[in-house]
């Protein structure tokens, strides 16, 4: 069956005060500005089987595209939230299920 | 040129430009995205770009309203040239049009890889009149031809065809993927045969509801245009668009190509500094095809497509000037190298060989395209070797 999601093909935006919030919870944070696809992908698979179900992974990301690329990539495997900054920076939160 | 034709060519590059950059219409993340993780939302894009393309210059070329195809000599050259695209796109991140439009949302990166592109468009034209008698005598087999041009069939309903069996081919792999797993828990020989039967409804019916969610979707960005037009846009809408300024590019000029009039900008501005790109025979006598050395209406198209993207990009907040990481440089330099030969080897990039020329039914495209999709499923592996791919 067709999801929502194959129509909207983003993940829940966050907004500014739960992103803030959020981002200190943090167990992992990579810091991606400049990095272009895929290697966010790969950097967000092995990060993630770094960590506990549970844990938070954040990604910091100056490249567009990743906000739906990296969520897709882990899939399942994480609960993947993206916050836009409106000046060209992402934060891609991504929960290990 | 005429006022009229440069007026065409900037609206055609900057709806380009826009549309490439809003649908993140980028052919490396179509394939390896594929490959790494089945996400298909970029291929689906590409795919309804290239058949819907084909369909409109179909029926365009049967009512004469075109000017040329883009058809060269088919043969070995489409395998090994669009391998080596393939491995260069994939290594630097971006294809020839995703690199044309994230140099236009402002990555430095990018700009690099284009220099590079050049370098290689430079190379090649300083080794070609060795590489004509070797490497494309050896391996061009025929010349190059569109099917739209030989058949009987009328080109219209050509295209109508080849689209519906791709579209019913389509189907019977999503209807097939669904089925067998309703049924994997009955191995029943019976009902496996029934499904693969019915393989092709279920998977039509699929794309019908996702076709009409689809539109759904679009009927409700329109109620809120502007907040909608600042958030990124599915590849389908891309794919729409894409569509509409490739048809009116086709009645006015050509197919559209990319790494073609970036060769011809690397000749153009070498002869700007002192170089006398006039007298290397493929700047002088096949790319600008002994018109001299000059701004072709195709290269302001090219250019149009960066302002496209740049100002689709500074509208939906996408915009910065963004500096690489220092460890990334290494792909935009090689990869942007491998693309510059290998679109000359092949020749053509994935614009003009798997968009346009698939869309044009031409038969170097139709294996160019092979290499290429073959380069990116091996530079995929590569990358993502420590985490694996999907298929």
């Amino acid at each position: 069956m067709p999801s929502i999601d194959d129509v909207t093909n983003t993940p829940d935006e966050l907004s500014d005060d739960d992103a803030a919030e959020l981002f200190e919870e943090a167990d992992l944070v990579q810091d991606m500005m400049g990095e272009v696809c895929p290697y966010p992908q790969v950097e967000a698979k092995k990060g993630l089987q770094r960590l506990e179900p549970g844990d938070l992974l954040v990604q910091e990301t100056d490249h567009v595209p990743c906000t739906e690329n990296v969520p897709r990539a882990v899939g399942d495997d994480a609960e993947a939230k993206v916050w836009r900054s409106g000046d060209a920076t992402y934060r891609i939160y991504l929960q290990k299920q | 040129m005429v006022l009229s034709t440069l007026l065409v060519a900037a609206l055609v590059g900057t709806a380009l430009g826009a549309f490439l950059q809003k649908g993140r219409f980028c052919f490396v993340n179509a394939f390896r995205d594929f490959f790494a993780y089945k996400d298909s939302r970029v291929t689906k894009g590409v795919l309804a770009a290239t058949l819907l393309t084909m369909v409109f210059w179909g029926i365009a070329y049967q009512f004469g309203y075109y000017q040329t195809f883009w058809t060269p000599q088919w043969g070995f050259t489409g395998l090994v040239g669009g391998f080596i695209f393939g491995i260069g796109m994939t290594y630097a991140g971006g294809c020839a049009s995703g690199t044309l439009y994230r140099a236009g949302e402002g990555y430095l990166q990018f700009w690099l890889t284009l220099l590079c592109m050049g370098i290689g468009y430079a190379a090649f034209t300083v080794a070609f009149p060795t590489l004509d008698s070797t490497y494309f005598a050896a391996l061009t087999v025929g010349e190059g031809v569109s099917l739209f041009t030989v058949t009987s069939i009328p080109a219209g309903l050509l295209g109508v065809g080849v689209a519906l069996v791709a579209l019913l081919g389509y189907a019977t792999l999503i209807g097939r993927a669904s089925t067998t797993a309703a049924f994997a828990e009955r191995a029943d020989a019976a009902q496996l045969n029934l499904a693969a039967f019915r393989a092709p409804i279920v998977g039509l019916r699929q794309f019908a509801r996702g076709t009409a969610a689809y539109a759904r979707g679009l009927a409700r960005a329109w109620r809120n245009p502007i907040a909608a037009s600042k958030q990124p846009w599915d590849p389908r809408t891309a794919a729409l668009g894409i569509t509409a300024a490739a048809v009116l590019w086709f009645t006015q000029h050509s197919i559209v190509g990319v790494t073609g009039p970036e060769s011809r900008w690397t000749g153009y501005l070498l002869s700007q500094v002192g170089v006398e790109t006039n007298s290397f025979e493929y700047w002088g006598s096949v790319l600008f095809q002994g018109q001299g050395v000059d701004v072709t209406v195709d290269m302001v198209m090219i250019a149009f497509v960066i302002v496209g993207a740049f100002l689709a990009a500074l509208w939906s907040g996408d915009f910065a000037v963004r500096v690489p990481k220092r460890r990334r440089l290494p792909n935009a330099v090689v990869g942007g190298l491998l693309m510059g030969t290998g679109s000359r080897l092949a020749p053509g990039c994935n614009i003009g060989n798997i968009y346009s020329g698939i869309a044009e039914l031409s038969v170097h495209s139709f294996i160019a395209a092979v290499g290429i999709v073959a380069g990116v499923y091996v530079m995929t592996h590569w990358i993502y070797r420590e985490v694996g791919c999907a298929i």
